[in-house]
């Protein structure tokens, strides 16, 4: 019971958080809606009892990844008159929500489909660091450290991407 | 049956590897290594020399079978076989083809030796011999041929070296030319024999398309077919063999050097029509109508070569009418279905024929390529040998008693009054004597009398001996080779006729004696009187004449060559550049242009799309994912 | 009842895909991907709840560590862009153009 009502609250949240991001002028009015959209999907981790990945959505993604999208977005120095004017927003959302209106609908449908299960929440022996650990370091080993590898790649790339280059101006 | 010997298919080889040789060895070395003369000279006369050997023994391997059965054959390989029409690349030696095979090889033989001498200092002296080796080697292809298909590869093969050798000297543009107008001509001519091929495959070819099964079934052709057949074939001949209305390029012809000439346009190519009329004689004595057309052909154009050959003044010029004219009587021979006679008319001619050309260019060898009979003159005490070779060749060319030219010539001229005739027989007896004029016009004029150019005269000299063996040896033979067929009122046995029997289908005529003495009789006085006429009128030298009248026109070959070039040649170029200006752009460029304009425009609509916006592109996505979500959610209802 | 945790997933995933075509600012495109993959995630952790097995949470950990990749160089090329023309805006940069 208290479950559902923490359910609802967390996904009207969220909802209007990712409404808010879509419909905001300014990306600093967006970022600040899209952290509040990632703190309520993290309170539905933890309805859904995986209690690492709550806690690594709230670490990761609204900690280091929101706030280096803000820090960019500070650095730039965004003027009003930097950015763009969008007249016709309202216009293109509208008919954006109608060309994705199937979609939904279809995922809808598939979704129907599957069989009713219960969101009890499961303390022991699920979704815990221990149980993430042991499948990662087992059956997960080779992506896991495909993903290292990648995160190796992503850290040179950002840093020659950005870096000063006197030689190719 | 007949026997199958493997080296039939080496006659041709041989001279043909020769040919691919000297070719390489000239096209690779010529500027770098310079071989000497000699060594191309003897590299070149191993194949024709190889080839007379072989035709030597096929000669005896022939006279060892029964007359039934004399015949060998190789079937080298499948060329193609397509439904019913299944072509070898086959050869087949009989007595007819052996006849061709020895006079072809010792002759070409012959002219690969003279040609040594005369072509001496010719920068292009490699490739000329590689020209002629490849040409004999066609010529041997289209001998042996067992096959109208095989015949026919032969019969262009001799063409295209016949356009390569006039064109030899192609500095000259008026060679090249001459060049084109022979192959030209003789390419009309061919597709005359292609449609006879093509009838008579229609008509009988599905059984074997090789001479001996077309022998054998001719009975099923029905008259009409065969009628076609033999007048297309002959189309081929009169093209090949220079006969009307296709003579035209064998006067142009003589710009080749002067072996060619002898070798090619006198004593083998321009027998080839005859050759092959003979080959066909199975057919042609079935359609008696064909005949006569043929040897109306042939009489008429021997007439009409004579008359110009008795007003030419280049040495050549003269010969080539002449050659012309012999055609034509052995064309004459032929229609009248005396085959084995124009066929030893062939044989004789070349002998003869040859000799003179030989001789000829032995003349303008001495004279530095001077070609004009009144600048020459008196050169009997300068030239011993040349002009008692020549003087023997031209008793032979006018049918003197008892060199070999009289017994063939007079052969011909008798089988046309025993089968009755009488026309073909009198216009022949008028050509025997103007024959007889023209040719001894031209010896009084270029041996007898005082020299008209008295410093060229001062330089000329004898030829070596290279040159001057071949025309002795040939002179033997223009000599005694009428002996070979000495018919039975001189105490003969015809040999020839006899050895050619079993090749061709040929009746006999048993004609009474007093006809055979009045055509001996009359070729007699008609020789008689040509050279009294000639004699009398350029015995003592003579100056160069003018002509008037008929003589000018004459002299212009009714202006034949400029009609043709009026009637023909000028609308195939008017049609050529109506369709080049007009036609073309219209018609067949503009579909293709309006094609790819077609294409542009398409891209063009197309490009609509590209805005360059990812924004734009990722909106293509989502549309493109929804409709297939409307698809999936209507399938999974 | 789990499904509404997909259905969320849903909207959460379409309201995503509207921010990125509808929008010009640059910032807003690229949070708007972050956006789905999180729908993305949470869709992974319902499912890996249905069955009792860890691998759905393994899995969105792997994508907060692609995200976080994607995070870094998209940041950097939007400096770059930045750098270049001096505009946030998706619709100058049309060098595609055909």
């Amino acid at each position: 019971m208290f479950a559902d009502g923490l359910f609802l609250v967390f996904a009207v949240l969220a909802v209007l958080g990712a409404a808010g991001l879509i419909l905001f002028r300014h990306p600093m009015n967006g970022a600040m809606s899209f952290v509040v959209t990632l703190i309520a999907l993290a309170g539905l981790y933890a309805l859904l009892s995986a209690k690492l990945i709550f806690a690594l959505q709230l670490i990761v993604y609204a900690g280091a990844i929101m706030s280096l999208i803000v820090f960019i977005i500070m650095f730039l120095n965004i003027q009003p008159s930097d950015l763009p004017k969008e007249e016709t927003k309202l216009l293109y959302i509208i008919g954006s929500m109608i060309a994705v209106f199937p979609i939904g609908m279809f995922l809808v449908k598939i979704v129907k489909s599957l069989p009713k299960s219960s969101t009890e929440i499961i303390g022991n022996n699920f979704g815990g660091v221990k149980q993430v650990g042991l499948l990662l370091f087992k059956d997960w080993l080779v992506p896991f450290e495909i993903v290292s590898i990648l995160l190796l790649v992503s850290l040179i790339g950002a840093v020659i991407l950005a870096g000063k280059r006197e030689a190719v101006k | 049956m007949g026997q199958s010997v493997n080296y039939l298919g080496l006659i041709p080889l041989f001279p043909l590897l020769g040919a691919v040789l000297i070719g390489l060895l000239h096209v690779f070395f010529s500027t770098k290594v310079k071989f000497s003369e000699k060594f191309y000279g003897i590299l070149a006369c191993v194949g024709p020399v190889l080839s007379f050997i072989l035709a030597l023994k096929v000669f005896i391997a022939l006279k060892a079978l029964p007359p039934e059965s004399r015949y060998l054959s190789h079937k080298a390989f499948t060329w193609f076989s397509v439904g019913d029409l299944h072509i070898d690349m086959g050869f087949l030696a009989d007595p007819l083809s052996c006849l061709m095979l020895l006079f072809v090889t010792l002759i070409g033989t012959l002219i690969h030796v003279y040609s040594i001498g005369y072509m001496g200092g010719d920068k292009n002296y490699g490739k000329f011999f590689a020209y002629m080796n490849l040409f004999l080697g066609s010529m041997l292809v289209l001998v042996l041929g067992d096959s109208p298909v095989v015949m026919f590869v032969g019969w262009e093969g001799v063409g295209l070296c016949s356009y390569l050798l006039i064109s030899f000297y192609s500095e000259d543009t008026s060679n090249v030319l001459a060049g084109n107008k022979a192959f030209i001509v003789n390419r009309i001519g061919d597709l005359g024999f292609v449609l006879g091929m093509a009838f008579l495959f229609w008509g009988i070819g599905a059984s074997g398309f090789d001479f001996l099964s077309l022998k054998a079934n001719v009975g099923n052709l029905t008259p009409a077919v065969a009628l076609a057949v033999c007048l297309l074939l002959f189309v081929g001949a009169t093209g090949k063999s220079a006969q009307i209305p296709l003579y035209v390029w064998l006067p142009d012809a003589m710009a080749g050097p002067t072996p060619v000439s002898a070798l090619i346009h006198a004593a083998t190519m321009v027998t080839a029509g005859v050759y092959m009329v003979a080959r066909f004689s199975f057919i042609y004595s079935t359609v008696e109508l064909a005949g006569n057309i043929v040897a109306w052909v042939g009489i008429l154009t021997a007439l009409l070569a004579a008359i110009f050959g008795m007003f030419q003044d280049d040495i050549k010029k003269v010969l080539a009418y002449s050659t012309v004219s012999q055609l034509g009587y052995m064309f004459a021979g032929v229609g009248v279905a005396a085959y084995s006679a124009g066929i030893f008319h062939v044989f004789t001619h070349a002998f003869f024929k040859a000799l003179l050309f030989l001789g000829a260019g032995s003349v303008i060898y001495a004279l530095h390529h001077q070609q004009n009979i009144w600048k020459m003159g008196g050169l009997k005490a300068k030239m011993p040998k040349t002009y008692l070779t020549m003087m023997i060749g031209a008793f032979a060319l006018a049918g003197c008693p008892p060199f070999s030219g009289f017994f063939s010539k007079d052969e011909i001229l008798y089988s046309a009054l025993a089968t009755g005739h009488y026309g073909i027989w009198m216009v022949g007896v008028l050509v025997a004597g103007m024959t007889a004029y023209y040719t001894f016009r031209m010896i009084f004029v270029v041996f007898h009398g005082t020299p008209r150019d008295q410093e060229a005269f001062d330089h000329a000299h004898e030829s070596p001996s290279v040159m001057t063996v071949p025309l002795i040896i040939l002179a033997v033979g223009a000599l005694f080779a009428g002996f070979l067929n000495l018919p039975a009122i001189f105490g003969g046995s015809q040999m020839v006729t006899h050895w050619l029997a079993p090749s061709l289908s040929e009746h006999h005529p048993h004609a009474s004696h007093f006809l055979e003495i009045l055509a001996i009789g009359t070729s007699v006085a008609a020789f008689a009187i040509g050279i009294k006429i000639a004699y009398s009128k350029f015995g003592q030298g003579a100056p160069e004449p003018e002509f008037k009248g008929f003589a000018e026109f004459a002299y212009h070959k009714f202006y034949v060559d400029e009609l043709y070039h009026a009637i023909i040649v000028q609308p195939y170029k008017a049609i050529g550049s109506i369709i080049w200006k007009t036609l073309e752009p219209n018609v067949t460029d503009s579909p293709v242009k309006a094609a790819s304009k077609l294409y542009m425009v398409i891209g063009t609509a197309f490009k609509v799309f590209q805005v360059g916006y990812v924004r734009i592109y990722a909106i293509y996505m989502i549309l493109g994912l929804s409709l297939m979500s409307l698809f999936l959610s209507q399938s999974l209802n | 009842m789990i499904h509404n945790y997909l259905f969320l997933s849903i909207i959460l995933f379409c309201l995503g895909i509207v921010g990125v075509i509808s929008r010009r600012n640059v910032f807003t495109v690229f949070m708007s991907i972050e956006l789905m993959l999180n729908a993305a995630n949470l869709a992974f952790v319902a499912f890996s709840r249905i069955h009792q097995s860890m691998d759905g949470h393994v899995l969105a950990m792997m994508v907060m560590a692609v995200a976080a990749a994607e995070a870094a160089l998209a940041l950097a090329v939007v400096i770059l862009l930045h750098k270049h023309k001096s505009k946030l805006d998706t619709n100058v940069f049309s060098l595609l153009k055909g």
